[in-house]
């Protein structure tokens, strides 16, 4: 209620710093939730505020259009009175008079800051880095550099089998380039899915003529002002044009950290993704927050996390309830097969494959203490709505009947156990009788 | 061309008149019109916050749903075998002017 009266009597707007994926929605939720103050959304960034998943997927194939999909069309901002300055970074904040600096050194009042800053790609540090024809993916503009080098039969070695990397893998690989993946784990994906999961990639990719290389440990890159080799640990040698870092994103946390906000490898949000200034909000992939699922402290880099969080915000600086969050759920599409996955599984959670992977579709179902905590879904979806509901509700599973592609998800749950009992052990005595 | 004119029934039952512009999927002239569509997918059909009902007659002018679409759909709340879309699949036509849209249940 505070907050509301806030909201009429105030002059200074929601500054919001940073317009990507979270930032924008921040706008979009004030108004869409009756904020009348002004708004003013900084970016560091010069053009119009776009979508980040088609830069490493629809971007890079060939004849594609240059332009990447916009997150809001211009006349939107206008019709919503959002004041953009676009290219314009901020320097550093003022907690106590509650201003921020611009890097063309203007300063503005805020009667809410809202950091959506986002993260940058985890540069690589090894000797060469620096060459040409070293690349890494965040921006529009990182997209279309790389996409300038995809030519046929241009040697690009990938550093990395993440999302990111084996989605360029895919896309130079169509392109007509010769390409290798050199990844420290012993397979692809393995930071976000199982043994059968990156085997099936791996196989899927391998097929498109993409060569990969396990407990790859990259120690240099070589050539002569431009990138030539990429060197390893054990000494190999690997001749590149192109080499593409894909190993990771580090939170855009300086902001926040220099003005003493707290700071964990990400600025750490309440619930209400509120920082430790109580003026200052934080959203989307620079926050670090415990997770409402399972209490783990957690980075989430992920569209839905970006405009979840950004609804809490909006939610709280106009005084409303925020939306129930969707369960954090990812997609990458890899020659056009689409993995997608509901919840965040840990490695030690059961693994349950649910269908056969031969046929090309299938799902693989987590368990933690017998309860779905998440489910990755392969060129199908039909499991993906019913496993983010059953997660979260926490449902205790079956694995025999999970593992069945021909009952429904919804019907492989432990119905007979009462559902106040903390206890998950208990449920083996109900699983045996089936 | 010209906007075409939409009537939105919103998740509480009130209804709004709003313009679909033609360089809009309905998605987007839903969710730019400040209705509650999260489309946290960013219209790519992946997340099906965008389910929205229409009328069988106008539905049935609508080309084939794909399966993705499909999918995700079937296992929609209050799911439609002949209204169900995905706002975001659906381009701007002018067969779509003056229809009435309903936002589905959110899960
Ligand atoms: C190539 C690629 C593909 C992806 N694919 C998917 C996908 O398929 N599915 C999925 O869910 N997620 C995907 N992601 C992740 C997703 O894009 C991010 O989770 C999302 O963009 C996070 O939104 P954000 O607003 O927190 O940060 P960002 O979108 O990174 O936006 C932050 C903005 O803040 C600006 N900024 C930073 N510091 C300052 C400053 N000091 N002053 C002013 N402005 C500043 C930056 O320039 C940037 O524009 C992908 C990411 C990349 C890079
Ligand atoms: S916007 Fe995600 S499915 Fe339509």
């Amino acid at each position: 209620m505070r907050e509301r009266e806030a909201m009429a009597g105030t002059t200074a707007p929601v500054v919001i710093v940073g317009a990507g994926h979270s930032g924008v929605a921040v706008a979009a939720g004030l108004r869409a939730r009756g904020w009348e103050g002004g708004i003013l959304l900084l970016d560091a960034e010069n053009e119009a505020p776009y979508e980040r998943p088609p830069l490493s997927k629809d971007l890079l194939k060939d004849g594609a259009p240059d332009g990447s999909a916009v997150l809001r069309k211009e006349k939107f901002y206008q019709d919503k009175r959002i004041d953009r300055l676009a290219g314009s970074t901020a320097e550093s904040i003022n907690r106590k008079g509650q201003t921020v600096l611009l890097s063309d050194g203007s300063r503005h009042a805020y009667h809410r800051l809202v950091i959506a800053t986002g993260s940058r790609a985890r540069p690589l540090t090894v000797p060469g880095a620096g060459l040409a024809g070293v690349q890494s993916l965040r921006t529009r503009d990182d997209a279309l550099e790389l996409k300038r080098m995809l030519v046929p039969g241009a040697r690009i070695a990938i550093i990395g089998a993440g999302y990111i990397g084996l989605e360029v893998a895919a896309a130079a690989a169509a392109r007509g380039c010769e390409v290798t993946v050199l990844e420290f784990q012993d397979r692809v994906m393995s930071r976000v899915t199982s043994v059968p999961v990156s085997r099936h990639f791996e196989r899927l990719h391998e097929r498109h003529g993409v060569r990969f290389v396990f407990g790859a440990a990259v120690t240099a890159i070589e050539g002569g002002g431009r990138a030539e080799r990429v060197v390893t640990a054990d000494g190999e040698v690997f001749r590149a044009d192109v080499v593409l870092a894909g190993i990771g994103v580090l939170p855009n946390q300086e902001l926040a950290a220099d003005a003493g906000l707290d700071c964990r490898d990400g600025i750490l949000v309440d619930g209400d993704c509120r920082t430790s200034d109580s003026a200052i909000y934080a959203t989307g992939d620079v926050t670090r927050f415990t997770s409402p699922v399972d209490g783990a402290s957690q980075r989430l880099e992920c569209i839905q996390n970006a405009v979840a969080q950004a609804d809490k915000v909006a939610a709280h600086i106009t005084g409303h309830e925020a939306a129930d969050p969707e369960i954090p759920w990812f997609w990458t599409v890899q020659h056009g097969v689409r993995l997608q996955t509901a919840g965040v599984r840990h490695p030690e959670d059961e693994v349950i494959v649910r269908g056969d992977p031969l046929t090309g579709r299938f799902s693989v179902v987590y368990l933690r203490d017998g309860r779905l905590s998440a489910v990755d879904t392969i060129a199908g979806l039909a499991d993906f709505r019913p496993a983010r509901k059953l997660i979260a509700q926490s449902a205790l599973i079956e694995p025999i009947l999970a593992a069945d592609p021909g009952i429904p998800l919804a019907d492989a749950i432990l119905k007979d156990l009462d559902p106040t009992d903390p206890d998950p052990t208990d449920a083996a005595p109900a699983a045996a009788r089936i | 061309m010209s906007n075409n004119k939409l009537t939105v029934v919103d998740r509480e039952g009130s209804t709004h008149d709003l313009e679909w512009e033609p360089d809009q999927t309905l998605m987007e002239a839903l969710r730019d019109n400040g209705l509650p569509v999260l489309a946290s997918c960013g219209g790519t059909a992946s997340c099906a916050t965008c389910h929205v009902f229409l009328e069988k007659e106008v539905f049935d002018t609508l080309g084939e749903r794909s399966e993705d679409e499909l999918e995700l759909l079937a296992e929609a709340e209050g799911y439609r075998e002949c209204g169900s879309r995905l706002s975001c699949q659906l381009g701007f036509s002018r067969d779509l002017n003056g229809v009435t849209v309903t936002l589905a249940p959110e899960e």
